[in-house]
């Protein structure tokens, strides 16, 4: 598995990084944006800034509790996303893998939950969680999402690609599921797992709508909600919006670097045909 | 039963907080609720105002002319920039990074971003279409155009999306059948189209399935762009929801809205799931 | 679900290191009241001062604030927090949102609290107490009063040789100054409209309305009245300017025209005093009257509330004290001077501190007196949003030139019938 030592750069840089750019502008408009002046950021069209500002990140984190925010936009994250990678690799292998009597219906009863807005069952959802008494904490914010129809329904897409033969021989050795998923699978999942892993963080973590209805006290607020403080219907401090909008994103963007880690070609050879 | 030991924990989570609240929801669209005041029962009312409401049926248009540009052109810019990145190309992770960054972008950001680059007075698109003596347009500001500019806005922001999946399930490929093939004289390319592609089945059909549930339901980019304008050129079903429900305080007439389009999406999904013979509907053994 | 036991703790220890929110009627005579608001950046610092200095005064009857995730979400939040039971005891809203939650039961009328010699209702603006009114019943205490003006650029003028405008400016001699500041090559326009659709696309209209002696609707609001004479002088008006003149920028409701404001690409604003704080320092600015024919300059006004919400009698009680004592004239001079929202009451204008608001806002001082220009209303009914809805698609498909002044009000007309009538 070695690969030619290349001394020129790849080609590949050409088309790679104009595309690249396109898709970074927004990001690399915020961060200008952020080390701006107010007085720059209410031009247009909009130019670059003078020079380097930091005070906006100073004001976005020390002016409000921003790291409060985090903490708790964090908790609840982390917490959907290992029940994520549990639930769904058990409910995605048993959908790919296993008949069961209902089984096709309950996975399309779990899709059909994907077909309805959130503006709709928002309140019935809430009338639920009040019935919990679980209205205004976070494991409000958790339960919901601890497993997802996205988790289930990519995992049983991959645990449908990867071929039977794997897993048949274990099998007639007499190996449990279980076992079949920790030690002959698992370390073929890297890249899905680390995309549900990224995916659910990042609809947990940029979720508006439901901490707005369900969270009121001031002390359980996510960095969503957090972030509409420093913008009102009329007037917008926009460098320190921006900076705050930044700083939200980082952990997102981490979690990705950290996940690219797993995200590795796999080592799996077709050698048992 | 393994099968249902595996999948209770989801199932009995999702049936809660998902399933329970969407028969909820099928329930009050046979009411006249304004979600203040006890609902009074009103049978089909609902269903036959919707069948006589214009500003409906161009939402459905809408919508249906929205979905059917961003889902292929999505999935087939995704497949491409899958491609590109499953390269082992120096900084190969900061491009995927980069790739990536459109999901991550809150919406409010990317309508700033997007309302200011395709303004059609000053922003960079049509300046640039002017100088090279190509037509300009008026994007978002012309109901002509707005609802063009809403689907170029959201396509930028779901290949990474699309690019990710595709990327994981590439790199799930083994590498010896692309070397076997190309030690038999295929190309890297061809080897691309007729081995990976294939291959890739399973995931192409999710995400077809996936990113037509998610069109057929857009909200966020026309609230923070267009608000359903310029004269209800981009109001889309779920837009004219949340007018119904949270701003005319028609609560159940819009969860009719919300039945009629969850029937349409149901019936789209199946035949999707159909067309990609997808276990779940082709029955027989998996 | 071998992770629930887990989650309790965390939740549990979560809600344990967090300050115990919610309010509550404590048996040791101690009330807590929850306000929910929408201030951001200074007025959220004014706000929480007042908030303060009120638990500082009245131990006995705290006040917590709670921020609504912003005033756009505040109806949404409220409704759905009537589902789930955490409504607050005070909610900032929108006076736009009045006669949808004056439905809702657990509304504390305020008709007869607000008749009190010692609350005086009278001294409020006639705008406010009438945005604060649902079918005879006082629902809200005024939280905010603005109108709007016209708002210029002093260099755009001098530049273009243009007298600046004055309060008598009429019709006339604000088109002629929009089309003389109008620069096609240099993409400069005379006037800026809001045109999204929205209810900012509709009270400018309403002012316009207002002017050419026209109403919105029947005085019993159950049949449309803007199908007149007026309402069409009105719409031909802005057809004028933005389809023939062409000097109209026409902003699509991000508030793009702020920014070009201040580039100097727009030389005449109609807006608010809540803009004035996002003009550049370098921007030399004037504010006059909105221009109008034979001496009236009838303007519009957006107030917004504080409405309360039952709890019990004891948090009603103290929730209304609270308002009260916030919306009092000593107490607002000092909100304002902070915040530079509008005096919400007369006698404001009489007090000294008065000065000093005018001075750090030397431009407000139009709008103060504008507010005397206020002369209509908008109608407080549940079918507002529907009504509004049709009218600003009208004035929207007018100004972009895609339906004549007549098929637009036709076509607007049927559209509010059929919302006052049904539904």
């Amino acid at each position: 598995m070695t690969t030619a030592r290349r001394r020129l750069p790849s080609a590949w840089h050409l088309v790679l990084l104009p595309v690249a750019l396109v898709m970074a502008a927004p990001l690399i408009w915020m961060v200008l944006t952020s080390v701006s002046t107010l007085a720059e950021t209410r031009r247009f069209p909009p130019g670059l800034p003078s020079s380097v500002h930091l005070g906006s990140y100073a004001t976005a984190w020390n002016d409000s509790p921003m790291a409060h925010w985090l903490w708790n936009s964090a908790l609840v994250s982390v917490t959907c996303v290992v029940s994520n990678l549990v639930l769904c690799t058990l409910a995605g292998y048993a959908f790919a893998r296993l008949r069961f009597p209902g089984s096709r219906v309950a996975f399309l009863a779990i899709l059909a939950t994907l077909m309805v807005p959130f503006q709709v069952v928002m309140i019935p959802t809430l009338l639920i969680v009040k019935h919990l008494h679980l209205v205004d904490s976070l494991p409000a914010l958790v339960l919901p999402n601890l497993a997802t129809p996205f988790g289930i329904y990519l995992l049983r897409q991959f645990f449908l690609s990867l071929p039977l033969e794997l897993e048949e021989a274990a099998l007639m050795d007499g190996a449990g599921r279980l076992r079949i998923l920790r030690s002959i699978l698992a370390p073929l999942m890297g890249p899905p797992l680390t995309t549900v892993a990224v995916l659910t963080f990042l609809s947990v973590w940029n979720d508006f709508l439901w901490p707005l209805v369900v969270i009121a006290a001031p002390g359980k607020m996510t960095v969503q909600l957090g972030l509409a403080t420093f913008t009102s219907a009329h007037y917008t401090n926009w460098p320190v919006l921006m900076a705050a909008t930044v700083i939200s994103q980082v952990p997102v963007l981490v979690m990705f670097l950290i996940g690219q880690r797993w995200f590795v070609q796999s080592i799996a050879s077709t050698g048992i045909k | 039963m393994t099968g249902w030991a595996m999948v209770s924990p989801s199932v009995v989570l999702i049936g809660v907080f998902g399933v329970l609240p969407v028969l909820w929801a099928f329930w009050l669209s046979f009411q006249h609720n304004d979600l203040q005041t006890p609902g009074q029962w009103a049978g089909l009312d609902n269903y036959r105002q919707l069948a006589h409401d214009p500003v409906f049926r161009e939402s459905v248009k809408h919508t249906l002319v929205y979905t059917l540009l961003f889902v292929p052109i999505t999935l087939v810019l995704s497949l491409l920039a899958a491609a590109a990145l499953n390269r082992r190309v120096r900084g190969i992770t900061l491009y995927r990074l980069a790739v990536f960054v459109p999901v991550v972008t809150s919406t409010i950001a990317t309508g700033v971003i997007f309302t200011w680059l395709l303004d059609p007075d000053y922003g960079l698109v049509d300046t640039v279409l002017g100088k090279l003596g190509l037509p300009t347009s008026g994007f978002f500001s012309s109901p002509h155009s707005a609802l063009f500019a809403v689907v170029i806005m959201t396509v930028w922001g779901w290949v990474g999306f699309g690019a990710l999946i595709f990327l994981a399930a590439l790199q799930g490929i083994p590498q010896d059948l692309l070397e076997a093939a190309q030690m038999d004289g295929c190309t890297r390319a061809g080897a691309f189209w007729r081995i990976e592609v294939p291959l890739l089945r399973p995931v192409s059909g999710f995400l077809l399935v996936w990113l037509t549930i998610n069109s057929l339901q857009l909200f966020d980019e026309v609230y923070v762009t267009t608000k359903g304008g310029p004269l209800h050129a981009t109001t889309v079903v779920v837009y004219y929801l949340y007018l119904q429900a949270f701003q005319f305080f028609h609560a159940g007439y819009a969860a009719a809205i919300a039945v009629v389009l969850f029937a349409v999406i149901a019936l789209i999904t199946l035949v999707q799931l159909r067309l990609t013979r997808d276990p779940t509907t082709a029955g027989g053994r998996q | 679900m071998r992770r629930y036991p887990c989650l309790l703790v965390v939740g549990a220890l979560a809600a344990g290191v967090l300050t115990a929110c919610g309010g509550s009627s404590g048996d040791s005579g101690s009330t807590t009241i929850v306000v929910t608001h929408g201030y951001t950046d200074m007025e959220a610092k004014a706000i929480q001062a007042a908030a303060a200095s009120w638990n500082g005064l009245h131990p006995d009857e705290k006040v917590s604030l709670q921020f609504n995730g912003g005033n756009d979400s505040a109806l949404q939040k409220t409704v759905a927090g009537f589902t789930a039971g955490n409504y607050p005891d005070v909610a900032y809203e929108y006076g736009s949102s009045a006669a949808q939650l004056a439905k809702q039961p657990k509304v504390v009328d305020l008709t007869s609290k607000v008749a009190s010699s010692s609350f005086d209702w009278n001294d409020f603006y006639p705008s406010e107490r009438e945005a604060a009114t649902v079918d005879g019943k006082v629902v809200g205490i005024p939280a905010l009063v603005d109108n709007l003006a016209l708002v210029y650029n002093k260099k755009l003028f001098a530049q273009a040789g243009i007298a600046p405008p004055t309060n008598d400016w009429t019709w006339q001699d604000f088109r002629d100054a929009a089309q003389r500041l109008t620069d096609a090559g240099t993409h400069t326009y005379g006037w800026a409209y809001v045109n999204d659709g929205s209810e900012d696309t509709v009270w400018r209209y309403l002012a316009m309305l207002w002017q050419a002696g026209g109403s919105l609707l029947s005085s019993d609001n159950t049949a449309p009245a803007f199908d007149s004479a007026a309402g069409k002088a009105a719409l031909e008006q802005l057809y004028e300017m933005a389809v023939v003149d062409k000097s109209v920028y026409l902003d699509n409701g991000n508030g793009q025209y702020l920014n070009l404001f201040n580039s100097g690409k727009i030389g005449m604003l109609w807006t608010g005093p809540w803009d004035l704080s996002s003009i550049n320092a370098n921007v030399s600015y004037g504010v006059t009257y909105l221009p109008g024919d034979n001496g009236d300059h009838e303007t519009i006004s957006g107030p917004d509330l504080y409405m309360l919400f039952d709890h019990s009698s004891a948090r009603s009680k103290a929730a209304f004290d609270f308002v009260a004592w916030l919306t009092s004239a000593k107490e607002h001079i000092k909100f304002a001077i902070a915040t530079g929202d509008l005096p919400l009451r007369e006698s404001e204008t009489k007090l000294p501190q008065y000065q000093t608001f005018l001075r750090k806002y030397p431009a407000e001082k139009v709008f103060v007196a504008n507010l005397n220009n206020v002369k209509h209303v908008r109608p407080n009914i549940p079918d507002y949003a529907e009504v509004s809805q049709a009218i600003g698609t009208m004035v929207q498909s007018v100004l972009l030139g895609q339906a004549s002044p007549d098929d637009a009000l036709k076509t607007a007309s049927s559209q509010v019938t059929s919302a006052l009538a049904g539904s």
